[in-house]
């Protein structure tokens, strides 16, 4: 019975992670139709800012803090400045961010060298349900998860500048003919995709260890995450995540974890072919 | 630790290393000595390793390595009174790169010898180039998963007989006997754990599983659970960075050590401490020819990481993981088989290295084993405690590496 | 000279798959008769070629065996181009044809002992056609034609899954790969690296290259200019775009098959990053830098992109990356039609089909 409950609350937690780092990718997506090959990317700049400020003696929650506002301003710039032209050709601009992305991570590279290093979570320890341990760090991210979800949703639905982003999503056309600024909803919405990014990055580095390669990683997973879930609405990527995070955490238990991780890319490929609109379907929230 | 002198350092081992690779201009990295001596042809030694990419932490120590030594053997006049020099290629961590910058070593400059290659499938993939198709002696210094008799491929790092034959009892009488082997998906532990079952199984152990993961695989709770539920007390882990991280961490959360478990890790040396947090691998314990434990009570292994530290100071640390010691090995070995040989020509140094002898290297001294073409050295156990390796035993003598 | 030279330019900063259309600056200059153009193409083909055949000449021995190794990057990045230059499909996976075939002829000459070279390269061949339909048959063909971006995302997964796998089969050598392959052979005769082998892939580059020229220029290349242009269009026209999308994936399939086994042979071993995302993504790169949709763009990208970073590991190894990214970056912002654009027009990249018009007088 523990197993279970142990089980599910590693497949959970792997999950949030999942969904932290694939939120950003899919409201990228479905509101500006590009594919940011740089996601991958924002996460590990998120990571490494936790770990500077960590190796200049600051606090780690302080870096995991600075890292979502960094992030997003240099998302916001990047933005300006590069990838509004890419918004014409969805193509073009998955190679500009990749190569984008490239850039990134080689300076990163350059910076930390081929280490693997680990930083320290603020919350340390376990919490113990009786003979069951759950790691309070992990149980930390699924509470912040949710918590930025859940905010999101509120931003987007209750706010006004949430009925602005809604309108662009729906009908970019339209809206701008209402008078709002689209580029500025452009400008915003990816920074705070890159944002998102930035936040998943400075929370899972005490998890994963900071190293160079670490937004490769992501990025097919958050790709196919995305496409299962849907894109063009906020949910359908948050569901695919959910999904696909809780299929790689969960097959390893019941197959060899080599299998595992081949199929779940199998499965989702197969199911985008057969429903090409995703999971969910439709724009807006 | 020095964690702010960090950036610091490594700025100036950069800056060091970047003047000192312009002063030389293209092709690599030549080293000469100063007195090189117009009348005397140089011998030629190359140095294939991983100066950039995942490995690199690995690559730089070994070739500082080799400038230390080199240096030193010029210092002394040389070899058979020749000056020796040094040409060192980059491997990238790229084998497709690494083959193509071999062919430089072979082809262009045509070097006497190539010591290099860190991780097994690097060695696969220059090997070719150098000894099939480019007639040089080769000297692979990297503690690996054995079953390399290549003729001409000489190897000077610790092999599975090596690390397992006492570390093993040592981790049954200091842990217990149900080991598990969670194992990263590759060459290594595949032939690692195989030797390892034979000599848990001989030794009255068992092994309650063993486990193949993806090499980039960061979530272990379906591992750690399979652990502790079946009450495994010894891990015997091969997996690698990344995964190691998360996967001791994890098993640290889940109260392993708590209980009393022992973690081990062969490959464990003083760059890989900075992985975890200290408490989370506290108690591991590691078989390897050498660590820096060793300097306060052997003064070979002192005066050789003195002479490191004095000239590369910074992150590239002497170690035993990362074939640091192993070239140091390779390249003394080497010297003293041409000083048999009295020429440079790859006959004569593999005949006379086949049973090359020093007394004098990290850890202790070593013997080739003739015929063999591995290295026979005094190996040593060690345990993390608070961030700092403790030796818990020592080798009588020097272990053999019961290769080819 | 430099009037037609302006007529040659091509308009600013339009993406591959925006038609572009000749700019006549000013209003000083008058469209040109068709005739009175030159083709610079044939011109810059010959070129390359001549430099190709007097290379091994010039070289040192490495730098033959680097060139040959060019050669074979080149051909494969031929196979993109074909994909993407003439039928729009953005492949991110050109590397699992190439790693498959790789892999394919590393097994047969490791465990079947098979070397000759009259079955190995037609061997490789096929496991890049076979593989090829069954992933382009998949991702392309379908009761609902399939999005760009999912043909993009089925190939790269397919590449990456593909990594995967080999990674963790330890029957292909995991990790480490297949070390150790010996060399080609026919009959006693052994391609070793060098100026042999160099005129072999160069041969085999020239002929692939031939043949995808005539390709592009056939009466399917005429369907397939015309699918590049305006998709839909086409498709009413009653041509069936899927399918000649699936041909022309086949056909890119088995060529990046074909220098996938010339590759295994080459540098005797293969390993799971030939399957992978990065040198997938290495060939988009080199057709890209290059010019795509002119076939010759792809072979000039791949060898100043080798070439540079050749020069550049001796002296800048941790920059290059960075630099690279810089470059690219600038060219898909500035000239996303590639290098050979500086000296091909728009039009030449469409190409003339048939005979030209009859002029009167």
């Amino acid at each position: 019975m523990a197993n279970v409950f142990v089980a599910s609350f590693e497949i959970l937690s792997f999950g949030a992670i999942i969904v932290l780092v694939v939120l950003g990718l899919g409201i990228i997506a479905s509101m500006m139709g590009i594919f940011n090959f740089a996601q991958g990317e924002f996460v590990l700049l998120g990571a490494y800012v936790t770990y500077l400020a960590y190796s200049h003696g600051l606090p780690v929650w302080s870096g995991m803090v600075a890292a979502p506002f960094l992030v997003g301003a240099l998302g916001f710039v990047l933005e300006a400045l590069i990838i509004r032209r890419f918004y014409a050709a969805p193509i073009v601009a998955m190679l500009g961010t990749y190569a984008l992305g490239l850039i990134i991570r080689e300076c990163v590279r350059g910076l930390i060298g081929g280490l693997y290093i680990s930083v320290p979570e603020p919350i340390g320890g376990s919490i113990d349900f009786g003979a069951v341990h759950i790691s309070a760090w992990r149980f930390t991210i699924v509470v912040v998860t949710a918590v930025v979800m859940a905010g999101c949703y509120l931003l987007l639905s209750r706010t006004s500048f949430g009925l602005r982003v809604r309108a662009t999503l729906e009908n970019p056309a339209l809206a701008r003919a209402s008078g709002i600024s689209t580029p500025t909803i452009y400008g915003a919405a990816f920074a705070f995709g890159a944002a998102l990014a930035g936040l998943a990055g400075a929370l899972i580095v005490p998890v994963f260890s900071l190293f160079a390669d670490l937004g490769i990683r992501f990025l097919i997973q958050g790709f196919v995450a995305v496409m299962v879930g849907g894109v063009g609405s906020f949910i359908g990527p948050v569901a695919g995540a959910g999904v696909i995070g809780t299929l790689s955490a969960a097959l390893p238990w019941v197959m060899a974890p080599v299998v595992a991780d081949v199929l779940v890319f199998v499965l989702a490929i197969a199911f985008i072919k057969f429903r090409p609109q995703g999971l969910i379907s439709g724009k807006g929230v | 630790m020095e964690r702010t002198h960090q950036t610091r350092r490594r700025f100036l081992s950069h800056f060091a290393f970047a003047s000192g690779a312009i002063a030389t201009g293209l092709g690599g990295w030549v080293i000469r000595p100063d007195w090189a001596n117009a009348t005397e042809a140089p011998i030629k030694v190359g140095i294939a390793t991983d100066l950039t990419g995942p490995i690199g932490y690995a690559g730089n120590a070994d070739a500082n390595v080799a400038k230390m030594v080199i240096k030193e053997i010029n210092g002394g006049g040389g070899l058979l009174g020749r000056p020796i020099e040094l040409y060192i290629e980059d491997t990238a961590s790229n084998e497709s790169v690494a083959v193509g910058n071999v062919r430089k070593l072979i082809q262009r400059d045509k070097v006497d010898m190539v010591l290099g290659g860190i991780t097994s499938s690097m060695r696969n993939a220059i090997k070719d180039p150098i000894v099939a198709r480019g007639k040089t002696l080769y000297i692979y210094p990297q503690l690996y998963e054995g079953k390399e008799c290549t003729p001409y491929l000489f190897c000077t790092g610790p092999t599975p007989a090596q690390q397992c034959d006492e570390f093993i009892p040592w981790l049954i009488k200091n842990g217990g006997k149900r080991f598990a082997l969670p194992s990263a998906n590759y060459v290594w532990p595949h032939l690692l754990n195989e030797y390892a079952r034979k000599v848990i199984e001989a030794s009255g152990g068992e092994v309650v599983f063993e486990e193949y993961y993806p090499l980039d695989q960061v979530d272990f709770s379906a591992t750690v659970n399979r652990i502790m539920t079946n009450k495994v007390e010894v891990v015997f882990n091969t997996v690698i960075p990344p995964g190691v991280g998360p996967f001791f961490k994890q098993l640290y959360e889940a109260g392993f050590q708590k209980n009393g478990g022992r973690l081990s890790c062969v490959y464990y040396d003083e760059n890989t401490l900075n992985i975890n947090q200290a408490n989370e691998i506290e108690g591991l314990a590691s078989c390897l020819d050498y660590f820096k434990v060793l300097t306060k009570d052997d003064p070979v292994s002192a005066k050789i990481q003195a002479a490191y530290d004095k000239d590369f100071p910074g992150n590239f640390l002497f170690a035993a993981g990362s074939a640091a010691t192993g070239t140091y090995r390779g390249l003394k070995l080497w010297e003293a088989a041409v000083k048999e040989a009295g020429k440079v020509d790859r006959e004569s140094v593999a005949a006379a290295l086949d049973h090359a002898k020093i007394t004098e290297g990290p850890g202790g001294s070593a013997e080739m084993v003739p015929g063999k073409r591995h290295c026979k050295m005094k190996m040593y156990t060690a345990v993390a405690k608070g961030g700092n390796y403790e030796i818990v035993g020592r080798s009588d003598g020097l272990v053999d590496p019961k290769e080819c | 000279m430099d009037a037609a030279r302006q007529a040659l330019r091509p308009a600013a900063s339009g993406g591959p798959d925006t038609p572009t259309v000749e700019c006549a600056s000013g209003g000083e200059l008058a469209v040109r008769p068709v005739a009175a153009r030159r083709r610079i193409l044939p011109v810059v083909e010959v070129l390359a070629l001549g430099l190709a055949l007097i290379l091994p000449l010039v070289l040192q021995d490495y730098l033959t065996v680097f060139a040959t190794r060019v050669v074979i990057l080149a051909l494969f990045a031929l196979s993109f181009d074909l994909v993407w230059g003439y039928a729009g499909i953005m492949s991110f996976g050109q590397a699992l044809f190439f790693g498959s075939a790789g892999y394919g002829v590393a097994l047969l000459a490791r465990d079947l002992d098979v070397t000759s070279i009259l079955l190995v390269l037609p061997a490789g061949a096929l496991i890049g056609l076979a593989s090829s339909l069954l992933l382009g048959g998949f991702l392309l063909l379908g009761r609902h034609p399939s999005s760009v971006i999912f043909v993009s995302l089925g190939t790269l997964t397919g590449s990456y899954a593909a990594d995967r796998l080999a990674r963790g089969w330890y029957y292909l050598g995991g990790q480490n790969g297949i070390p150790s392959i010996p060399s080609m052979t026919l009959g006693s005769y052994e391609f070793e690296e060098g100026a042999v082998f160099y005129y072999l892939a160069l041969g085999i580059l020239i002929v692939a290259y031939l043949l995808c020229r005539v390709l592009v220029r056939s009466q399917f290349g005429l369907a397939l200019a015309g699918l590049r242009e305006n998709e839909q269009r086409i498709a009413f026209f009653g041509y069936k775009v899927q399918h000649l999308k699936a041909i022309v994936f086949a056909v890119g399939g088995t060529i990046a098959g074909l220098a996938g086994s010339l590759y295994a042979f080459h540098e005797g071993f293969v390993w799971p990053n030939m399957l992978g995302v990065v040198f997938s993504t290495q060939v988009v790169l080199y057709a890209l830098f290059g010019g795509s949709g002119t076939l010759i763009g792809a072979v000039v990208g791949a060898a100043i992109i080798e070439g540079v970073s050749f020069w550049l590991s001796d002296n800048y190894r941790d920059i290059w990356p960075i630099i690279l990214g810089l470059l690219l970056l600038l060219v898909i912002l500035f000239r996303p039609l590639g290098l050979i654009s500086f000296v091909l027009g728009e039009r030449e990249r469409v190409g003339r089909f048939g005979r030209p018009p009859k002029r009167t007088s």
